[in-house]
């Protein structure tokens, strides 16, 4: 019995909406557009992300090493970098080899060489980091160690730049929160206000309804079956949405502020859950506010 | 059946109701009468539970209404059908809709719904228009619409506030003889009626209201 006035109930939501499916449609669109802001922001903040950690990736260090290193504090500089996890050396440079990927840079200018009586460059390890993902990786204090270790002169890496960029990563996370938590007040707004019309226009039916004897929750439920249904269907329209803006820009992103030599990626289907999940729990909390206010009869 | 005691009923400073004491037994027929504003309807709407008592107490079948919960009074006004004035029918809804709502609200299975409800609408002759907009009806079809909801559920109360309030005489006798024969099947009925001549040949016990007071029985 149960199972079946569930089902009633969910017919009468769906003739609710349909009766009133200009105020459901706007209510619709708004909470669309909305949670296409947040999808649209989850999706540069996640490729945003991708891509400072691929700069991370790609990211090397070079340790140059005093001219009079011994093999035995070379080969201690090798194991230090070797027992590291996240970190492999690329490739040794010494001395000569330096000197002549300085000739090759400097092409025809590399007569101003010539006159050099020693080899000023020092030899180095190229260290390329294999898992940076902005958090596990120490790069101050590997940076620090290195030049505490015998034989090394001095020790580089773009460790400003990174900073820079785990600093802005840092403040679009803020800001994704602030703009999400804004969004997801008005969508409350928006569903709460669509629902207390719809229960406005139905007041006279709801009225005869609980003088036949209907309870509580026979009445309130086909509202919040049309939240639910207004959360899912906003929820799965903003994605299609988003996909459709995504495959635009990922076809033709050559077009697009430069970004073909990056990957482009949509956001993984844990955001996409999360979009839907919001607008679910949005749409039925937005039904209960309304109906909790509304039912005094 | 239903029992009334010290009933208090206020609006604001006005008072509605003033110590009203009544018995009304299982299967009687009723009416309550009185000049406009005397009190009928908020006595009908306090029996109904759709009003509180600003004092006193209601027992429906032993039930006090004012110690039970929301949902039992909502579980207790299935047993309670109520016949208002100016009929409360959806207009959106087509005449057979309107009285099935008062079954569809029970959770009642969708073929005893419509078994019942084709009976009901038979019983008060309006088998014909079950799919007519009550905009589409006569006052008197109306008024017959409200009753076959009230009476759908086979309630042990039926509770009728000016019934005939709108009609000519002659439906006026075909409504009341409806009533009969619904109280014939052993159904408690109340009507609130200004009419004198509804009461006219009446033998049934009649309480006159004035000023929210019973003034007097017959």
């Amino acid at each position: 019995m149960r199972v079946r006035l569930l089902s009633y109930l969910f017919k009468q939501a769906l003739s609710n909406i349909l009766s009133n499916r200009v105020v459901h449609a706007i209510g619709l669109g708004t909470m669309v557009v909305s949670l296409l802001i947040l999808g649209t922001f989850l999706l540069l903040f996640v490729n945003l992300n991708a891509w400072v950690q691929g700069w991370g990736h790609s990211m090397s260090m070079s340790v140059y090493l005093n001219d009079d290193v011994s093999v035995a504090q070379r080969s201690e500089i090798t194991s230090f970098i070797g027992n590291l996890a996240e970190a492999e050396i690329k490739r040794f440079i010494s001395k000569d080899a330096a000197l002549r990927d300085l000739r090759s840079v400097l092409g025809s200018q590399a007569g101003v060489l010539e006159g050099l009586s020693d080899n000023p460059l020092p030899a180095s390890f190229e260290v390329a980091f294999t898992d940076m993902d902005g958090r596990g990786t120490d790069l101050k204090g590997i940076k620090q160690a290195l030049q505490d270790m015998d034989g090394v002169e001095e020790v580089q890496y773009s460790e400003e730049w990174l900073h820079r960029f785990e600093g802005l990563m840092n403040i679009i996370k803020l800001v994704g929160f602030v703009i999400g938590g804004l969004l997801c007040l008005g969508i409350l707004f928006i569903v709460t206000n669509t629902i207390k019309l719809t229960i406005y226009s139905r007041r006279e039916e709801i009225e005869i309804l609980k003088l036949v004897g209907a309870t509580d929750w026979f009445v309130k439920t086909p509202y919040l079956f049309e939240g639910m249904i207004q959360g899912i269907l906003s929820g799965v329209f903003a994605l299609v949405i988003l996909y459709l803006g995504y495959f635009l820009i990922s076809t033709k992103k050559m077009y697009f502020l430069g970004l073909a030599g990056l990957d482009f990626v949509f956001i993984p289907y844990q955001y996409t859950l999360l979009i839907i999940l919001i607008s679910v729990s949005l749409g039925l909390l937005g039904c209960f506010i309304a109906v909790g206010r509304f039912f005094d009869i | 059946m239903i029992q009334l005691f010290h009933l208090f009923k206020n609006f604001g400073p006005s008072i509605a109701l003033s110590d009203l004491n009544l018995r009304i037994h299982e299967g009687e027929f009723v009416f309550v009468t009185g000049p406009s504003g005397a009190g009928k309807t908020t006595l009908l709407r306090l029996i109904f539970g759709g009003e509180i008592p600003t004092s006193g107490h209601i027992l429906i079948n032993g039930v006090n209404l004012s110690r039970i919960s929301r949902l039992k009074l909502d579980l207790l006004r299935r047993k309670i059908g109520f016949v208002f004035q100016d009929f409360k029918l959806l207009s959106k809804k087509t005449v057979f809709e309107n009285v099935a709502l008062a079954l569809e609200v029970t959770g009642e299975h969708p073929s005893f719904i419509r078994k019942r409800t084709h009976r009901t609408l038979k019983l008060v002759g309006l088998a014909e228009k079950e799919k007519a907009y009550p905009l589409q009806l006569s006052g008197g079809e109306q008024q017959r619409v409200a009753i076959a909801r009230a009476i759908v559920k086979d309630p042990l109360i039926l509770l009728a506030d000016e019934p005939t309030g709108n009609l000519d005489s002659d439906l006026t006798k075909d409504i009341m003889i409806l009533f009969r024969s619904i109280h014939l099947k052993g159904t408690t009925v109340v009507i609130a009626t200004h009419s004198r001549e509804l009461l006219e040949d009446t033998a049934q016990r009649t309480v006159f209201l004035h000023n929210g007071k019973i003034v007097g029985k017959k």
